[in-house]
């Protein structure tokens, strides 16, 4: 596919990631919100995905030297490694 | 033994940018003082806590209301230096292709943070241990008075590192690197977040915070690291025959 | 596997967007919200009831909408480099235009949202999970700001010079603004 077209790809999928969010997020209704475990890792994924690529797509990582994708990929696996270790611990 | 002759100057004074060498010396020189003053002396780094008793407040000072005296009389010596420091970076910025304004605008922000940055809680902290028999709320306030100032203020040191960005930004001289530039940025993002303290006793936005104070330190510490080996290498690179702007 | 248009970025060669300079910007950027991230689930650990019960009174809806718009904003940018190297420059102008447009669009947003909560009394100070609402959004709002004054040398760039750097620069810098907001939606609107 062309670069333009993959970025339109990339986008839409991230629009989409986003939508399902809607659904996955407390209920706005008069029901008690509970914490719920898997949803939140679930959400922490969907984030890391979308974290993701907009890094490599976007930011044009996939293309870069071998230290900024490390860089890069450190960065997420150190930042929501600790999110979701501070939340499930 | 060789007897040097009358008139002639010392080898040591003709070396290539001395007057800068000398000025760039009293930066580090100038750091380990502040370590010395403000964390051994006088304990405001890191800065006791907001959220403590009047009894503890009027204890803190009856401890340690020798050494708060004499660090901050110390200061009163020490803290011109930053002004030499502050000269010395205005000066490479006039070396820079922009107009002196930013030069003269860095070290007018620099004057007006440092008062309530360091002379301020200086004489807050001062005036409480010269009689730590004052009425306890005097204390308080006089406590208060000084962390605020010493935390809060750094929102004043935006304007300086506006004016570096935007100078090395400009600048085609590559006087200073651009990353300089953008961790000037940092500094100010984490200047902004040390205004909260005004708003926060407790937590990671009081004035001994994890956000307000101990994030933004770290990453002063990192932005002074580099600007002292930056400017070792801009004086080295100088030519001493370059003509600067007035 | 790549294929990219003739005229765009080479996939067999490896090639760094915008700057080292930038990226020891963005690189540093991630590590100082990191710590706020990371701070903030701290905090959040010691108050899980407060937090999700405060959550509630944010507005989902706003969330989404501005991410949405960032993300669209992402697109535009990204769309102008790439028309940028082109050679396509008015193009690429006009689509940094939008994506600036977007960025106004978010703060704009923003600010209904902040004044809505501040009306409900949620304010700074109300409790520990609005503490750090205002001041995530906050501080990024500020990186907004800022993104808007990369694209605006983008644009002038566009018009005069052309020089393709500044334009990756600007666009380097707004993907990773539009990035942290998608980690702050996703701990502050979502999570649970």
């Amino acid at each position: 596919m062309t670069a333009a077209a993959r970025t339109t790809a990339v986008w839409a999928a991230l629009s989409a990631i986003t939508v399902v969010s809607w659904f996955l997020a407390p209920a706005r209704h008069a029901e008690p919100v509970v914490a719920s475990t898997p949803i939140t890792v679930g959400v922490l994924v969907l984030a890391l995905i979308k974290s993701r690529l907009i890094i490599q797509e976007f930011m044009e990582v996939r293309t870069a030297p071998l230290w900024l994708k490390l860089a890069t990929e450190g960065w997420l696996v150190v930042l929501f490694g600790a999110i979701v270790v501070s939340y499930v611990w | 033994m060789t007897v040097a002759q009358a008139g002639t100057a010392s080898a040591w004074t003709q070396k290539p940018n001395i007057d800068q060498w000398i000025a760039w010396w009293t930066i580090p020189v100038f750091y380990n003082i502040f370590g010395l003053i403000f964390v051994v002396l006088t304990r405001v780094m890191p800065p006791p806590r907001p959220d403590i008793t009047q009894t503890q407040i009027v204890q803190f000072f009856v401890d340690h209301s020798l050494t708060i005296r004499i660090g901050f009389a110390l200061l009163m010596f020490f803290i011109g230096f930053a002004s030499v420091a502050n000269g010395l970076i205005a000066q490479q910025m006039k070396r820079m292709s922009i107009s002196p304004v930013f030069a003269y605008a860095y070290i007018g922000a620099l004057v007006v943070g440092g008062l309530p940055g360091c002379l301020i809680p200086a004489f807050a902290f001062v005036a409480a241990a010269l009689r730590p028999d004052r009425d306890p709320q005097i204390m308080v306030m006089l406590y208060d008075w000084c962390l605020l100032s010493f935390v809060g203020s750094l929102g004043c040191f935006c304007t300086q590192n506006m004016v570096l960005a935007l100078a090395i930004f400009l600048d085609r001289n590559d006087v200073l690197p651009k990353w300089l530039a953008y961790m000037s940025i940092w500094m100010i993002v984490t200047e902004l977040l040390a205004s909260p303290v005004f708003v926060f006793r407790s937590g990671p936005l009081a004035w001994n915070g994890s956000i307000s104070f101990y994030l933004g330190t770290v990453v002063f510490v990192v932005w002074e690291f580099c600007m002292i080996r930056l400017l070792y290498t801009a004086i080295k690179k100088q030519s001493p025959s370059e003509q600067i702007q007035d | 596997m790549t294929t990219t248009s003739a005229t765009s970025a080479p996939s067999a060669t490896r090639h760094l967007p915008a700057t080292k300079d930038l990226w020891v910007f963005v690189l540093g950027d991630f590590v100082i919200f990191g710590s706020y991230f990371v701070i903030f689930m701290v905090s959040r650990r010691q108050e899980r009831d407060l937090f999700i019960e405060s959550q509630r009174h944010l507005s989902l809806n706003i969330g989404v909408v501005n991410t949405l718009v960032l993300l669209a904003s992402s697109w535009f940018v990204a769309r102008a480099v790439q028309l940028t190297r082109d050679g396509e420059f008015d193009r690429a102008r006009k689509l940094t235009v939008g994506g600036g447009l977007c960025g106004l669009v978010f703060i704009v947003i923003k600010a209904y949202e902040w004044s809505a909560k501040i009306a409900q009394g949620h304010t700074f100070p109300s409790n520990n999970f609005f503490m750090y609402y205002y001041m995530l959004t906050g501080v990024h709002l500020f990186h907004v700001a800022i993104g808007l004054v990369f694209l605006g040398v983008s644009y002038v760039e566009l018009r005069n010079r052309r020089r393709i750097a500044p334009v990756e620069t600007g666009a380097t810098y707004w993907h990773m603004v539009d990035l942290l907001w998608v980690v702050i939606f996703a701990l502050l609107y979502v999570m649970r």
